[in-house]
């Protein structure tokens, strides 16, 4: 019962087409849809659904909404109560006003970012089916991503005007979508404000994530890879692409996943991230990162925050 | 054809050739006078005042660029493809962080 996992992000671009050569030759996805509007659907091989990506052409790059997929129908009664009496307004959608999804909800969390709540999408099957299957298909092209892993979204922070979204969004994130706090940055004067939340909802390190900023955004959508050695292949298939990358190869110290950050031809930050990082429990005790050591957090490696990390983003 | 591109505020001077956008000729150059964010027109880090010069220019976001201000000569580098030698002022920077 609940929610189950990050399904699609809907982001913006400024050049379709540049955009399509990013997400189909770079990253590894497929193309599944276009719609009357001009939206285009992706998905990634290994996902059943019938997409997790949703291109839609605009003056500006960021985030449109982000969709989460829940187990029932009945799952979304009770969210609607929830959110509801939450004190968020919430619309209840019906089929198909999402492309090739079922009944779906519709509410802003605290930060404003728009997000759904859906229990069906429809299967497409994933490109090595489900009757022994061999382990990856023929044909993947680029980084060949496995998967739509989590996204991570700027939200306001201000502390000496008393705003930190950041906090407001992983307190309803846990309260209401019954998610848990697996690490978080904290800063400020006594240490207790949160700067940065990882949350998971099922076993992976983060199914979302929030970083303080100067305003709300996209930080960045992850991509789910098996091992260092595909990250390394993933940076080549970049750097033959001469896409921009923001981070070469790195590990995390939050997650311990590893990384790279890089940007499609509109400026939205995408990562590949390798490995599980570790099992995240419910019961598994939060990790919490320091103001002093934020930079080991986000970059193990240099230990050092690059500028660009908080302040580059769509 | 490489073009000249100088940035007022700090008197650098790079070349661009035909085809490159200003930010990746000054990124590659190893210089740092214009703030270098995703190249790609959507984060405004590098915002600039084309003060002198013809080029031609890509799509860039109008979260940070509006069409008077593309009409005023301002630009995002990461957009900006020189025809001639280019002046220019820069205008983004990387914001506080919290």
């Amino acid at each position: 019962m609940g929610v189950l996992r990050i399904s699609h992000v809907n982001i913006r671009v400024l050049d379709m087409e540049a955009s399509l050569h990013h997400y189909i030759n770079v990253v590894g996805m497929k193309k599944v849809h276009e719609d009357k509007q001009g939206n285009v659907y992706l998905k990634c091989w290994d996902e059943w659904d019938k997409y997790s990506l949703i291109l839609t052409e605009a003056d500006k790059a960021g985030i449109n909404h982000i969709g989460y997929k829940v187990e029932s129908d009945e799952d979304l009664d009770r969210f609607k109560k929830r959110i509801s009496d939450y004190g968020i307004h919430v619309d209840d959608i019906e089929r198909g006003a999402l492309d090739s999804v079922g009944r779906a909800l519709r509410f802003n969390i605290p930060s404003g970012h728009e997000m759904y709540l859906y229990a069906e999408k429809d299967y497409v099957g994933t490109d090595v089916g489900t009757v022994n299957p061999e382990p990856w298909p023929d044909g993947l092209v680029g980084a060949g991503v496995h998967w739509l892993d989590h996204a991570l979204l700027m939200s306001e922070f201000d502390l000496e005007n008393g705003v930190n979204k950041v906090e407001e969004n992983t307190k309803f994130m846990v309260d209401v979508l019954d998610f848990y706090l697996v690490e978080q940055i904290l800063v400020g004067p006594e240490g207790n404000q949160q700067l940065a939340t990882w949350l998971s909802v099922s076993n992976t390190p983060h199914d979302i994530a929030f970083v303080g900023g100067p305003i709300n955004g996209l930080h960045h959508i992850a991509f789910f890879m098996d091992s260092w050695d595909d990250v390394l292949k993933a940076a080549d298939v970049m750097g033959k692409n001469k896409v921009k990358i923001d981070v070469t190869p790195q590990r995390h110290g939050v997650t311990r996943g590893y990384t790279i950050y890089f940007f499609d031809p509109s400026g939205n930050r995408c990562e590949t991230f390798g490995g599980l990082g570790y099992l995240a429990q419910r019961d598994r005790p939060v990790t919490t990162w320091t103001e002093d050591q934020i930079g080991s957090g986000i970059f193990y490696h240099t230990g050092e925050l690059n500028e660009a990390f908080t302040t580059v983003y769509t | 054809m490489t073009f000249k591109v100088l940035i007022e505020n700090t008197d650098e001077v790079f070349g661009c050739s035909e085809g490159q956008h200003i930010l990746s000729a000054m990124a590659k150059m190893g210089k740092k006078g214009i703030p270098s964010g995703c190249h790609g027109g959507g984060c405004g880090v590098c915002k600039v005042k084309i003060n002198q010069g013809a080029f031609s220019s890509k799509k860039m976001s109008r979260a940070h660029v509006s069409a008077d201000e593309e009409k005023a000569g301002y630009a995002l580098a990461c957009r900006i493809f020189p025809e001639t030698d280019i002046t220019l002022h820069v205008i983004g920077k990387l914001q506080k962080r919290f």
